[in-house]
């Protein structure tokens, strides 16, 4: 849906819950106060990749547009640099509401615009629970196209520059007290289930 | 003065020169930086925010609840651990809610927090704490005749709702360094535009096409090098440079240094201690540029 907003808005194409359930996550709060003055559109470094402005997500929130707003590439392409939100005169935290629309598209399995980026969360979250801070080649490598010969070797290029440059640490650096790890992973993830 | 410092992960591996140069910089102002014992992942801004919100507080949390013990503001040489800490550190004053789920999380570990540790970026300390002028007592080889870019990239001082020490859209803190140091310091116009961050793991054309920006419109000023205070930004200007010269048929040749490895220039410490070596770009075209040029050796 190129631009936003263009088509012919059903009842069948709303989802009357959804205003809702954005509005119960942190930076939902505020987005019925958004006055589409366009800023944030304006703004954006990365609106040039993007399906819909952060401006129409708003209205399209607002409409009930579910589906339209969780299989956009715009939540997906947000790189959280917030110049929007620094300039938005309602003080709406923008990229923190497109994460929580990133985690209602994983929850509801919707298929994501850019392929690789529900599992570079997935990843880079089961890594963490696993030392408690990142270990970036195994992330690097998790996310690889294995299947583009060319990527592939674009990749070990530059994994060997940097391994030179002694920018690769091959072993994970961990956290020590792994039980409050265990802890605090079981504790959070349940309860979001039960949300 | 004391400091809890919070590396973050990228410090440990891919931006190991900037604790190097960090370190020294220390030890030429005295500054005291104490890390955190058994520090965590920071929560992320959004790669496991995305994922599950509590998770990414509650690892915040633990950070705080560890720093706390240390009775010093918490200091993050990394701006996106630095804006993450602070977003959750607001965020969990500002909701009784939401503090009351996270403290839930982690009391089970034993862990406690109360959200009142600052935290605070390394260059809000150099700047507020120390101060231009003891930067500039401390030069010993003067950065004549380098022009500068200073790179803030987006999450140092937004957004100001959160906490700034500095102008959300024209920031100066780094140039006044840069200027201590005397060196020329340019005037830069995206000097806060996004470098396109973690998309250079999931969609590299999008990062590519930001960075390359940067990278021309320093160039188009005469920039001898740009300095930065972020590792993200760093990796993405100086490790992937040759990817966007090569995508968009460019040549763009810019080092790219850490602030602090400028400053351990200045202050006249050993190249190999600042990590000159590990920068992708090499920098030796800089320091050739000095007066007293400073050799590095190639790493083995």
């Amino acid at each position: 849906m190129k631009n936003g907003a263009s088509k012919q808005i059903t009842d069948q194409t709303r989802d009357s819950a959804f205003l809702e359930d954005v509005r119960k996550t942190v930076a939902g709060k505020k987005i019925l106060n958004c006055i589409q003055c366009g800023v944030c559109a304006g703004s954006c470094h990365a609106r040039f990749a993007m399906d819909c402005s952060p401006m129409q997500i708003i209205k399209m929130i607002h409409l009930g547009l579910k589906n339209d707003v969780l299989a956009s590439s715009t939540i997906w392409i947000c790189a959280s640099c917030y110049t929007c939100t620094s300039r938005c005169p309602q003080g709406i935290d923008i990229p923190l509401l497109m994460s929580s629309l990133k985690n209602m598209a994983i929850e509801n399995k919707v298929p994501a615009k850019i392929p690789t980026k529900p599992k570079f969360h997935k990843t880079f979250t089961e890594i963490v629970g696993k030392y408690g801070r990142m270990h970036e080649p195994q992330l690097q490598v998790a996310l690889m196209n294995k299947k583009s010969p060319k990527e592939l070797f674009k990749n070990a290029r530059l994994g060997m520059k940097l391994w030179r440059k002694g920018k690769v640490k091959i072993s994970p650096s961990r956290v020590n007290k792994k039980s409050d790890l265990e802890a605090i992973f079981q504790n959070a993830l349940k309860k979001e289930e039960q949300k | 003065m004391k400091y809890a410092y919070f590396p973050g992960c990228s410090l440990e591996s891919s931006a190991k020169e900037y604790e190097m140069s960090f370190k020294a910089v220390n030890k030429v102002l005295g500054i005291e930086a104490v890390e955190i014992s058994d520090w965590n992942c920071c929560g992320s801004i959004d790669a496991v925010h995305a994922y599950s919100p509590k998770l990414s507080l509650s690892l915040s949390a633990r950070n705080f609840a560890l720093a706390e013990t240390m009775n010093a503001d918490i200091v993050a040489l990394c701006s996106a651990c630095f804006f993450t800490l602070s977003r959750a550190n607001k965020m969990l004053r500002e909701d009784s809610k939401l503090k009351g789920t996270v403290d839930k999380i982690i009391n089970d570990a034993g862990l406690k927090f109360t959200g009142e540790a600052k935290v605070r970026h390394y260059l809000d300390v150099l700047v507020n704490d120390i101060g231009l002028e003891k930067i500039a007592q401390n030069v010993k080889v003067p950065l004549k005749g380098l022009k500068i870019v200073a790179y803030y990239g987006c999450l140092l001082v937004r957004p100001p709702q959160i906490r700034s020490f500095d102008d959300p859209e024209h920031p100066v803190s780094m140039d006044k360094i840069v200027e201590a140091l005397g060196a020329e310091s340019l005037d830069y116009s995206d000097r806060t535009r996004c470098c396109g961050a973690s998309l250079v793991l999931t969609d590299e054309i999008v990062m590519l096409e930001m960075t390359k920006d940067l990278l021309l419109s320093a160039k188009n000023i005469g920039a001898d090098c740009i300095v930065t205070p972020c590792p993200m930004c760093h990796f993405n200007l100086d490790a992937k440079q040759k990817d966007i010269e090569s995508h968009f048929d460019l040549k763009i040749d810019i080092p790219i240094l850490y602030i602090t490895q400028l400053m351990g220039i200045a202050f006249g410490v050993d190249p190999k201690e600042l990590g000159l070596n590990r920068n992708v770009v090499p920098v030796n075209k800089v320091l050739e540029k000095l007066k007293t040029p400073v050799q590095v050796a190639p790493k083995a």
